[in-house]
């Protein structure tokens, strides 16, 4: 499998294929608004999106310049998705929907699943691939290249595959993209990629 | 890493028997299948169960009294699994455990909702690998067991032992509660008059393995796929068309024709839109006249519980050669005419089709062929 292009972002900054892009660096708590309006994207439907899926969104929009998606089939494309703590911010604030602000808020109700994400991304690039969203303990590049080595054998051309973590220290988003060709992605450099 | 596949892995047969379940309906996958063959339903009322106290039909375990029922259901699981299997399958090097829950022990919060699967598992099984998790909404379960077979193309395990979760609790009844999604009634999936989803809880396990366990019924995998709609995050597609790819991706895996589907255990939440998304993708599918089921009206919907469990009673029904009615169905209620049952149906059922469809545009499906 070949590595297509990675991404990482972070209240840190967004460093596209291991490199800093200018001035995504951010102090602002919500670095993530600020961030949205620096991709140059329009897509409303952002401010509607819970952490995760803005996150998901956000590195997406940075990772799409670095690759070539149109000569993949609407089918080819798979998506692998994991992180620790599952919708565990989102979840937070439904909770308090209903036991501090009066009702179940149901716009926070279905963001309380982290494989929306995984659907947001779909819709936004209208791909039918394959999809799912494991909880893992921690980023294991092991089980990643194990993932997608299942995915190439069973068709998929391309594999889009991210970490993507909110909780109540840490909030980002790594997402790389692999293609069934070329030399073997080692866990070494995915281990560095997911560092940078 | 495990060697990368080869076509002839591909063609291994893969095998998957019994492993435990735990439902509203009973605490084994016997006194569940009997319960079943009835009709009973472990739908019932539960008081001040809503937000605003509203009485809802929900499928809940009464069995279960403990305050945290998600830890309780998974550890009578692993009591039950050790009981009917010894607990060395478990404790083998070759053995791997994927779980399906979309909230696990959502009550743990702010603590890790999914800390205590791994340690109850961990503790009563005595696990030597690391434990995989789906949480994939509605579809997990079948998602997990198309995880667990391309587990078995690799040569790190012999048995892949897959369980199913979810737990009743105010999150979830609320949260559909505040969608409209519930129905005041036990809910009737594909019919005319259903009013949505009765949420239920379980717990289920299959073993899926390269070679036959033991002399206990066996269904052999024949494959598995799924596919996002790529349309709405929580509104089922109004062409059905991840379902629909799903199907036909799964078809050819398996090399199966449609004409040799025998039946499909289909979702079927009883919500308007879900129920009529795949009556439209079945129609599309030309799958109009295979018997076709939905068991939520035995369980209610038990989320990540669902495929796993739905997956159990469908090997049951092919071990004895009936397909079960699609309780709460009696009148066509989707824009394309479906062969739901009204009524329990003995034929050869060799071959089996699941389906299933969530939140976050996700389809699924997997298919099934009895071992003679």
């Amino acid at each position: 499998m070949k590595l297509v292009a990675s991404c990482k972002i972070s209240n840190q900054g967004v460093f596209l294929n291991s490199k800093l892009v200018p001035n995504t660096k951010s102090t602002e708590t919500n670095w993530k608004k600020e961030l949205y309006t620096k991709t140059g994207v329009t897509y409303p439907k952002f401010y509607k999106m819970d952490a995760l899926a803005k996150l998901a969104f956000l590195s997406y929009s940075y990772l799409d310049k670095a690759l070539k998606t149109e000569s993949y089939a609407d089918n080819d494309i798979a998506l692998l998705f994991a992180n620790a703590a599952s919708s565990k911010t989102t979840d937070l604030k439904y909770i308090e929907s209903y036991k501090e602000k009066g009702s179940p808020s149901p716009s926070l109700f279905v963001y309380t699943l982290p494989n929306i994400l995984t659907g947001e991304l779909s819709i936004l690039n209208k791909w039918y691939g394959e999809n799912v969203f494991f909880i893992e303990e921690k980023f294991d590049p092991e089980f990643y290249l194990e993932q997608i080595n299942f995915y190439f054998s069973k068709g998929a051309k391309g594999v889009l595959a991210g970490w993507v973590e909110s909780n109540d220290t840490n909030e980002e988003c790594f997402l790389f993209f692999v293609e069934n060709n070329g030399n073997e992605l080692t866990i070494e450099e995915l281990t560095n990629l997911y560092k940078s | 890493m495990g060697r990368k596949t080869t076509l002839e892995d591909n063609l291994m047969s893969i095998f998957i028997t019994y492993g435990a379940l735990i439902t509203p309906l009973g605490n084994t996958t016997v006194e569940n299948f009997n319960r079943m063959l009835k009709g009973d339903s472990g739908v019932s009322i539960i008081k001040d169960s809503g937000f605003n106290n509203e009485d809802w039909p929900l499928g809940m375990i009464k069995s279960i009294q403990d305050e945290n029922r998600y830890n309780k259901l998974l550890s009578d699981l692993c009591h039950q699994l050790i009981k009917e299997h010894g607990k060395g399958l478990f404790e083998d090097e070759k053995t791997l455990v994927v779980v399906s829950s979309t909230k696990a022990d959502i009550n743990a919060l702010p603590n890790d909702t999914f800390a205590s699967t791994r340690k109850i598992l961990n503790d009563q099984l005595g696990l030597k690998n690391k434990i995989i998790i789906i949480s994939n909404a509605c579809i997990s379960g079948v998602l997990a067991i198309n995880t667990a077979v391309d587990y078995l193309h690799t040569d790190k395990y012999d048995n892949v032992v897959v369980i199913g979760i979810d737990a009743l609790s105010d999150f979830i009844v609320y949260g559909f509660q505040s969608l409209f999604a519930l129905s005041n009634e036990p809910s009737k999936p594909f019919d005319k008059e259903r009013k949505g989803i009765c949420i239920g809880e379980a717990a289920g396990c299959v073993i899926v393995s390269k070679k036959r366990l033991n002399d206990s019924y066996a269904v052999n995998y024949l494959g598995g796929s799924s596919s996002n709609d790529a349309n709405h995050i929580s509104g089922p597609s109004r062409t059905g068309e991840g379902l629909f790819r799903s199907i036909n991706k799964t078809l050819e895996r398996s090399k199966v024709g449609k004409a040799e589907i025998d039946f499909i255990s289909a979702h079927g939440t009883g919500t308007n839109y879900n129920d009529e998304m795949e009556s439209i993708a079945f129609d599309r599918l030309g799958l109009n006249e295979v018997p076709l089921n939905s068991l939520k009206g035995y369980f209610g919907h038990t989320l990540g519980a669902a495929g796993v469990i739905e997956v159990i009673s469908s090997m049951k029904m092919m071990e004895h050669n009936i397909v079960l009615k699609s309780i709460g169905f009696e009148e066509q209620g989707t824009s394309k005419r479906i062969n739901v049952l009204k009524a329990n149906l003995e034929q050869p059922t060799n071959i089996i089709l699941k389906t299933a469809s969530g939140f976050g545009g996700g389809n699924a499906s997997l298919i099934l062929k009895s071992v003679l």
